[in-house]
């Protein structure tokens, strides 16, 4: 049964495949043994994750005077790569939820791979709570529990806000992720011989047998997992956004903040999803599914959300002149020309040159620039959220206080342990589960197919 | 399907006399209220805003659906294509605004102008204020303009390259409109108080402009079947079409309360002063603001039985588009009338003046031309449609 | 539905007949004909979610969406009464000039715990509606239904047996009857 698709259209799945062949070739590279850059690839990050987690213990051990933060700017590094790694992981809740919601269909080869980046982002990111609070032990102070001291959390304060949504946040999309996965670990274990690994995947299929009830409450689980998800999206990293917002500080306490950063969130995911897939697909023979369609249709959303950045600057821009407030016009005076200027403007070469490129259609079509590009955009994207930090911290109201930040070896450490944390757990993931949804693209086959029929009718 | 619009008699010479009656009306109940002329360009710079941010809103749709490639609307396509029709008489109808400049902007009197920091003098007088309208206008009815010649163009040759073309006017007028629709609104609007400003101001106003046009398509759609127009219609449309209105309406909502929940909680007073006088002095319109715009569309379409029934969406569109007059009252009236703002006859008859002469223009522009869009490449997919 | 306890696979079970199709268009030709046959159709197994079958199984919609809305309502009054209690009753403090009762930072957290509440009790009602629970000693029907197998299960009796559903379908393209 197929739906009627205009001529304009390229398919989404190219090959004309068959069911049989969409199976085998999602779970070939889990089936067979990785290939030679995978093993080098792993040993890097692993590498790399090792080094943070070093760090990590350095710093739980020797304590926060390890890092480059002073009472001036007591927010720098750490709370920048933690804003970056939630920013990144709402990508993936976007495509699983908002693109279902709007019925892009060539969201179904991306979904997974981008969800379960989305969880190991958020994790990367769930550390730095952890490990910035000084005295990590006491960690569960953070969460309402009753204590002899009778004391509660501070219900006002955007840091608790964030502990609940990011713990939502997380639980959601790990819920909405599994939910989706089953009827393909299913798949997994029927194709599957015996053995332990078959044992495994038949105990986490959940019973799957592919009933038709059970897929109507997927289904309609899934669309009412992908309609909470969405305002999740929304909420979580403007929550995120009043850690700055909900101050008085130049630079920080601005309105536009909540969409801004969701906007720049989903700009900075959906670089890092194109990132990770462009060399997917071509290292796991998966060129057919995720097509160089799919990638125009993720660079028109980079060329989309981009420009909402872009905007957000310019009115923020326009702001700090317009309000005649010193503060404010100092702020972005500081910003544009003061000691981190080179970082403002990474960061506005970066965030706004590079999306504005996409508008050339041959750029937006071309792998090789997406992929570069998609890594431009991830550096400028941290670099926002440094600026954005640090600029407003180490010169506010107080001249006598105004002072420079300087990252330490155990900082820098840190970010690149995350990166390590991050790819490992990605690394790990495309062994272990078929990073496309293989019941999702079944689903589209025939409409697919028969485009091309069409295509070629018409060619022909 | 070769359905064709006719502007009957019957509409032709009601809204004309609906909006000399309401005229009428408005002239009397401002007179015989003794309120001065500043009630007569409150009311003016408000029905502008609202009506042509319907106008905007309507533009905005289309130029999206037509970047993200995006089909199942072609259908209807025509209801936000005449609805832009509106653009040229708004812009006139702004640039009347200096009539009223003294009445509406604190700013326009020396007193104050004088009173103001180095850059607001710069950006806000009254030579520079309207260079920048014409500028906008300018460029939204060029870009709006080429994309329905492209359109009709298209209508009559069948070739693909109007389509093209007007693929690429609607990426130049999503950029044009980004920055132009914040900075108007930044103009227009926020500067009735030139004290405040909030940076998430443009993109509230542009989110209420959207789903106010949003409602309106909905309810012409509804008028149009109710005359027995588009057959062709599904209730997959207008299951989108809800979708929309309810995603929308929460999307307005979030922003109200990012706006509002970092003024209160920066507690600074030269940002409060915004919200102090309507929460305290209009509380009722403003609850009621917050109430119709998130409260009805939310609960009125959650469950998905009623995103397919037009009858249903209507009466929730109905609600909502009169819940963002009010939103725009709020942004507007408190400023230019002060704590004697109120909603009355003036109020009523003068958006029953334009909401006539906004019609009747729509209905003239759908009149001419196919109902229903030919030869563009989506028609079929969208006549198909299945959601 | 009575199959879903036993741990041996449907298909040793020969009260049921097991139809095949390699394509859904078949499947679906078969099901509108065996539900024209009045003939009792257990179940219908396939690799992805095909439109048509609910309306033809008669699956009634489900009210998962339905309970998630009550447990989120539940779950946001639940936060947003906590907060409420712990600011104004339990401990009050002065906190940045805010007021006890601070009902717009209330709102994050509410909004958060609905969305908990409501998301948890969908998927729970999802696994507990469709039984679907972690087993390894579980066996599906048959390993090729989640590769590009379409079953449909078919009650069989003395009017209704392989040979007869053989002759009811006969025309539309069937990979084999078990």
């Amino acid at each position: 049964m197929s739906i009627f698709q205009s001529s304009l259209r390229k398919p989404l799945i190219e090959g004309k495949k068959s069911y049989q062949e969409i199976t085998s070739q999602i779970l070939d590279p889990l089936v067979n043994k990785p290939i030679k850059l995978w093993y080098f690839a792993i040993t890097l990050s692993g590498g790399a994750m090792l080094f943070g987690l070093l760090m990590m213990g350095w710093t739980i051990w020797q304590g926060i005077g390890t890092w480059g933060e002073n009472r001036t700017v007591g927010w720098a590094f750490e709370i920048s790569t933690f804003v970056w790694w939630i920013g990144i992981g709402h990508a993936g809740t976007f495509i699983s939820a908002i693109l279902l919601l709007f019925r892009q269909r060539w969201r179904n080869s991306i979904n997974r791979s981008a969800e379960a980046m989305t969880l190991f982002a958020v994790i990367c990111a769930a550390l730095f709570p952890f490990i910035h609070l000084g005295r990590p032990l006491l960690t569960f102070f953070i969460f309402p529990y009753p204590n002899t001291r009778l004391l509660w959390v501070n219900f006002n304060s955007p840091l608790v806000w964030d502990v609940f949504a990011i713990a939502t946040y997380f639980t959601i999309s790990l819920v909405f992720w599994y939910v989706g996965l089953i009827p393909d670990i299913a798949t997994l274990r029927d194709k599957l011989r015996k053995g332990l690994k078959k044992t495994v995947y038949n105990f986490l299929s959940f019973s799957w047998k592919g009933s038709a009830r059970d897929w109507h409450r997927h289904e309609v689980t899934s669309i009412m997992l992908a309609a909470i998800a969405t305002p999740l999206v929304l909420s979580v990293h403007s929550i995120v956004s009043m850690d700055f917002a909900d101050s008085i500080l130049p630079g920080w306490h601005t309105t536009i903040f909540p969409p801004y950063f969701v906007a720049g969130a989903i700009y900075s995911g959906f670089a890092m999803v194109l990132t990770l897939l462009i060399i997917a697909r071509k290292l796991m023979n998966l060129e057919d599914f995720i097509t160089v369609e799919h990638v125009e249709s993720m660079n028109k959303i980079l060329i989309a959300t981009g420009s909402i950045v872009a905007l957000a600057y310019i009115t923020e821009t326009f702001m700090s002149w317009y309000s005649g407030i010193e503060y404010e016009q100092y702020m972005l005076q500081n910003r544009m020309t003061g000691p981190y200027a080179w970082a403002y403007w990474i960061m506005i070469i970066c965030n706004v040159g590079s999306a504005q490129l996409l508008w050339i259609k041959k750029l937006r079509r071309s792998l090789l620039f997406t992929f570069f590009i998609s890594i431009v955009i991830n550096i400028g994207m941290w670099f926002e959220r440094f600026v954005i930090i640090v600029t407003s911290l180490h010169r506010d109201f107080l001249p006598s206080s105004w002072t420079m930040y300087k990252p330490t070896i155990v900082e820098y450490g840190l970010l690149i342990g995350t990166l390590g944390i991050f790819f490992t757990a990605f690394l790990l993931f495309i062994r272990v589960f078929p990073v496309i949804s293989i019941s999702e693209e079944k689903s589209i086959l025939k409409t697919e197919n028969a485009l091309q029929v069409a295509k070629e009718i018409h060619h022909g | 399907m070769d359905e064709q619009f006719i502007f009957s008699k019957q509409y032709r010479n009601i809204l004309p006399i609906l909006a000399a009656v309401s005229l009428v009306v408005f002239l009397l109940a401002v007179v015989l209220s003794g309120s001065g002329s500043a009630r007569i360009w409150s009311n003016i710079l408000l029905n502008n805003q609202f009506f042509l941010g319907i106008s905007l809103g309507a533009a905005f749709f289309i130029a999206v659906h037509r970047v993200a490639t995006s089909g199942w609307q072609t259908v209807i396509q025509r209801v936000p294509d005449a609805m832009t029709s509106f653009l040229p008489v708004a812009f006139i109808l702004m640039l009347l605004i200096y009539f009223g400049m003294n009445d509406i902007y604190a700013w326009a009197d020396s007193e104050v102008y004088e009173g103001l920091t180095g850059a607001k003098k710069i950006w806000l007088n009254i030579p520079f204020y309207f260079v920048r309208m014409v500028l906008y206008f300018a460029g939204w009815i060029f870009f709006i303009r080429m994309m329905k010649k492209n359109s009709e163009s298209l209508t009559i040759s069948s070739d693909l390259k109007y389509h093209n073309r007007r693929k690429i006017f609607a990426g130049l007028f999503l950029v044009f409109f980004g920055i132009t629709v914040s900075a108007s609104s930044w103009d227009w609007i926020m500067s009735l108080k030139p004290d405040w400003y909030s940076t998430i101001f443009g993109w509230y106003v542009l989110i209420s402009m959207f789903v106010a046009s949003l409602c309106f398509i909905i309810l012409i759609t509804w008028l149009l079947r109710r005359m027995g127009y588009l057959k062709v219609l599904r209730s997959d449309h207008v299951h989108d079409l809800a979708i929309l209105l309810f995603a929308f309406s929460i999307f307005w909502a979030y922003q109200w309360f990012a706006q509002y929940l970092l003024i209160w909680y920066g507690h600074l007073p030269e940002e409060t002063s915004y919200f102090i006088p309507r929460q305290h002095e209009f509380t009722l319109l403003f609850f009621l603001n917050l109430g119709i715009n998130f409260i009805v569309p939310f609960f009125g379409l959650i469950r998905t039985s009623s995103k397919y029934n037009l009858n249903r969406v209507a009466a929730i569109a109905a609600m909502t588009l009169i819940g963002h007059w009010i939103d725009y009252w709020l942004l507007i009236m408190p400023e230019t009338a002060g704590t004697k703002a109120t909603i009355g006859l003036p109020e009523i008859s003068m958006t029953l003046i334009y909401a006539c002469g906004f019609i009747y223009i729509f209905f003239r522009t759908l009149s001419h031309g196919p109902l229903i869009v030919k030869n563009d490449p989506f028609l079929q997919e969208s006549l198909n449609y299945e959601s | 539905m009575p199959y879903r306890s036993q741990k041996k696979s449907i298909m040793d079970n020969k009260d049921y007949i097991s139809v095949y199709f390699d394509d859904e268009d078949p499947m679906l030709q078969a099901l509108r004909r065996l539900k024209e046959n009045n003939l009792t159709i257990i179940d219908v197994l396939t690799p992805f979610p095909v439109h048509g079958i609910d309306k033809l199984l008669s699956v009634k919609r489900t009210r998962i969406p339905v309970g998630g809305f009550i447990f989120g309502a539940l779950g946001g009054i639940l936060a947003f009464w906590f907060m409420t209690w712990v600011f104004t009753v339990s401990y009050p403090l002065i906190i940045g000039g805010k007021p006890f009762f601070a009902l717009p930072s209330f709102v994050p957290i509410t909004f958060e715990m609905t969305v908990l509440f409501a998301g948890l009790s969908m998927a729970a009602g999802m696994f507990l509606r469709s039984k679907l629970k972690p087993d390894i000693r579980f066996k599906p029907a048959d390993e090729r239904i989640t590769d590009n197998m379409f079953v449909i299960v078919i009650g069989s009796n003395a009017n209704t047996t392989r040979e007869s559903i053989r002759t009811v379908l006969s025309g539309i393209s069937i990979i084999e009857i078990r």
